[in-house]
């Protein structure tokens, strides 16, 4: 194994118990994070992204549980841990923001209060030293020290954001989980959370996993990126290449769902169709009763992760001459 | 001009404070705006949130009315309604097609019964047999077949896009002349946006209809839309023919606008973004130029007085000093 690499999942299978059956979401989910690397995932919602977040943080809801396979951070899985081993790691070795930050923050309680909250859980120190660790972060995030008295409401959702980026950097953690971390904020702010946090990684060296159905944003931030579709990741690789080279026809359909500010404006056609039910999904390839490519035997043949390239994946029969 | 549908010119909408402490003071919601709208022609409206889009189609639509200004379809301006008949007639020609699908359907309703209304209420089919007929059609052209399937379910049993496709069936049934549509991509899923606005272009196409296209991405704007006006803090900043806004911006907002929207293909090895800051509060909003406290380009002139629109020829106007 790499000494570089921090998080890696084997194999990782979670859902949720419903009252018609066992929804998996993650069905069978496997890759590496080095130290310091952007992993972008992207997918449309239902795809099972939250729920892996979640799973790798064992924050899962109480119907869901993780089913099978391995979450190894730093040499120990997590998925095995216990709820203390737990409740030591999040935090102060791995860290999430949550999708929205306008609900994240406790209403009641002052942006101060909440930042040295999380100090205090972690390490034994004065409140003089917490207060010292929540200014140098509002700092970094460029909200001025004054707003440790501000309550949530008197912020704006950029700066609610950037509030949390500060809480989930406070204890330095070497791995950041962003769940759709700008989606609900204007372009102009997104562009400044996105550079802000590259600005961070480069001062902390922490990774990132970043979460979002934004493609176009992910192939401009991620070095890596992974496509999920329907519980499954169908294609992985470095971002400049699955940008500029897709190999899986989902991954293709969505780079032709945003329009460009360039170039000639041709007609896009985007994907037909929708996501499978999760509680039933198809057989064979998941997304074959959309695919505008499938061929004989992709409704039944289940495609795995094939090389298609220097580290890039594509799970998709038409790698390897299936045809 | 008989070819102009729509026509507003220095329209505000202000609305008052009525709490005790901002007693007096008003929302600068929308600010001297002015644009018109040809038959048959596409403006998107692109803005961040809170920057007056909304506000100018529901002016536009009727829902609010104008504070100030003149409002004007096929060149009759816009009076107080002085009945039903009146007020019905505006509704008829002006639709809207709304951003969120799961909240604009009625959830205790069939699609037929949601479908049925406007033709009921606006006495457009004669007899069952014709409802019928014109149900089934408008929902074949929204892409939803068999639709006599489709007409049996209620809201929960369609995807967001379906959603969406009858919300816009239901706007096409009154057969509008001016149709606002407020983000009506904006809440789907990525892959079933191109479809949706792929069929709102070929809906153009065959009724001829005008189009309000508001959004906050500047590339779907292009896409979707002959003209741009871009709005900031209530104003227009700049309005002009679609290529010339985006390749030969002038506003520095917009500058802002188009380098902060993300691009793959630019991506990778981007500048920096100049800008900070937000949205002003539009309660007290700066004055002179609204962008001026987040503008790189800002000088002392720019918060003396609002910038008037400058004409730079070919109907691209900017709002802005340095083109004066």
């Amino acid at each position: 194994m790499d000494d570089g690499i921090m998080l890696e999942l084997n194999e990782l299978r979670a859902g949720y118990d419903t009252a018609k059956g066992f929804v998996r979401a993650v069905d069978g989910v496997s890759f590496s994070l080095k130290r310091g690397e952007f992993l972008g995932i992207a997918g449309e919602s239902g795809c099972g992204k939250s729920t892996l977040a979640y799973a790798i943080m064992r924050l899962l809801r109480d119907n869901a549980r993780i089913e099978s396979g391995s979450v190894r951070f730093k040499g120990v899985d997590l998925a095995a841990a216990s709820a203390e081993e737990m409740n030591k790691r999040r935090w102060t070795d791995m860290a999430m923001v949550f999708q929205s930050a306008m609900n994240a923050l406790n209403p009641v309680l002052s942006v101060g209060e909440q930042l040295t909250d999380a100090v205090h859980a972690h390490r034994h120190v004065s409140e003089g030293e917490a207060k010292a660790m929540a200014v140098e972060m509002l700092r970094l995030v460029d909200i001025n020290p004054d707003r440790l008295k501000s309550f949530p409401h008197q912020l704006s959702g950029g700066m609610k954001q950037r509030v949390m980026i500060a809480m989930a950097l406070i204890l330095k953690p070497d791995l950041l989980i962003m769940d759709e971390p700008t989606t609900a904020l204007d372009v102009v702010v997104q562009r400044s959370i996105i550079e802000k946090i590259a600005d961070l990684r480069a001062d902390l060296g922490f990774s990132v996993i970043f979460i979002t159905h934004d493609l176009s944003l992910l192939v401009e931030i991620s070095d890596k990126l992974a496509i999920m579709y329907a519980g499954k990741v169908c294609e992985y690789g470095p971002a400049k290449e699955l940008f500029s080279a897709p190999s899986h026809p989902y991954t293709r359909g969505l780079m032709a769902s945003f329009p460009s500010l360039t170039g000639p404006i041709t007609r896009m056609g985007g994907i037909e169709g929708r996501a499978p039910d999760l509680l039933s999904p198809p057989p064979g390839c998941r997304f074959a009763p959309r695919c505008p490519e499938a061929f004989e035997g992709c409704d039944r043949e289940e495609p795995g992760l094939r090389p298609c390239g220097k580290e890039h994946f594509s799970a998709c029969r038409l790698i390897g001459g299936a045809k | 001009m008989s070819d102009t549908v729509l026509e507003l010119a220095s329209v505000s909408k202000h609305f008052p404070i009525r709490s005790l402490r901002s007693y007096g003071k008003a929302v600068h919601a929308m600010d001297d705006v002015s644009f018109s709208l040809a038959r048959g022609e596409s403006l998107a409206l692109v803005g961040e949130s809170g920057s007056g889009k909304t506000t100018t189609a529901s002016v536009i639509a009727r829902i609010y009315e104008k504070s100030s200004g003149s409002l004007s379809f096929g060149g009759e301006e816009a009076r107080p309604f002085r009945n039903r008949a009146e007020a019905l007639g505006h509704k008829k020609n002006v639709q809207m097609i709304f951003q969120d699908p799961f909240g604009s359907l009625n959830p205790t309703h069939t699609i037929r019964e949601i479908l049925e209304r406007p033709f009921l209420i606006h006495g457009l089919a004669k007899g069952r047999a014709e409802l019928e007929e014109r149900l089934v059609a408008i929902l074949e052209q929204v892409g939803l077949s068999p639709a006599a399937e489709y007409l049996r379910r209620y809201p929960h049993e369609l995807s967001g896009g379906q959603r969406q496709r009858v919300n816009i069936a239901r706007t096409f049934a009154v057969e509008p002349g001016i149709v606002l549509a407020d983000e009506p991509t904006s809440m789907l899923d990525v892959s079933i946006r191109m479809g949706i606005m792929n069929m709102m272009l070929a809906l153009k196409e065959s009724r001829g209809v005008s189009y309000l296209y508001i959004t906050h991405d500047l590339a779907g704007a292009r896409y979707m839309c002959s003209r741009i006006a871009v709005m900031y803090a209530g104003m227009i900043m700049e309005i002009g023919p679609t290529e010339e806004v985006i390749s030969k911006t002038c506003h520095p907002y917009v500058e802002l606008l188009k380098e902060a929207s993300p691009s793959p293909e630019s991506g990778f090895a981007r500048k920096r973004t100049p800008a900070k800051g937000e949205i002003p509060s539009l309660i007290d909003p700066p004055a002179g130029c609204r962008f001026h406290p987040r503008c790189p380009k800002a000088k002392a002139a720019c918060s003396a007085a609002i910038p008037a629109m400058r004409d730079l020829g070919n109907g691209h106007l900017v709002r802005c000093v340095l083109y004066d």
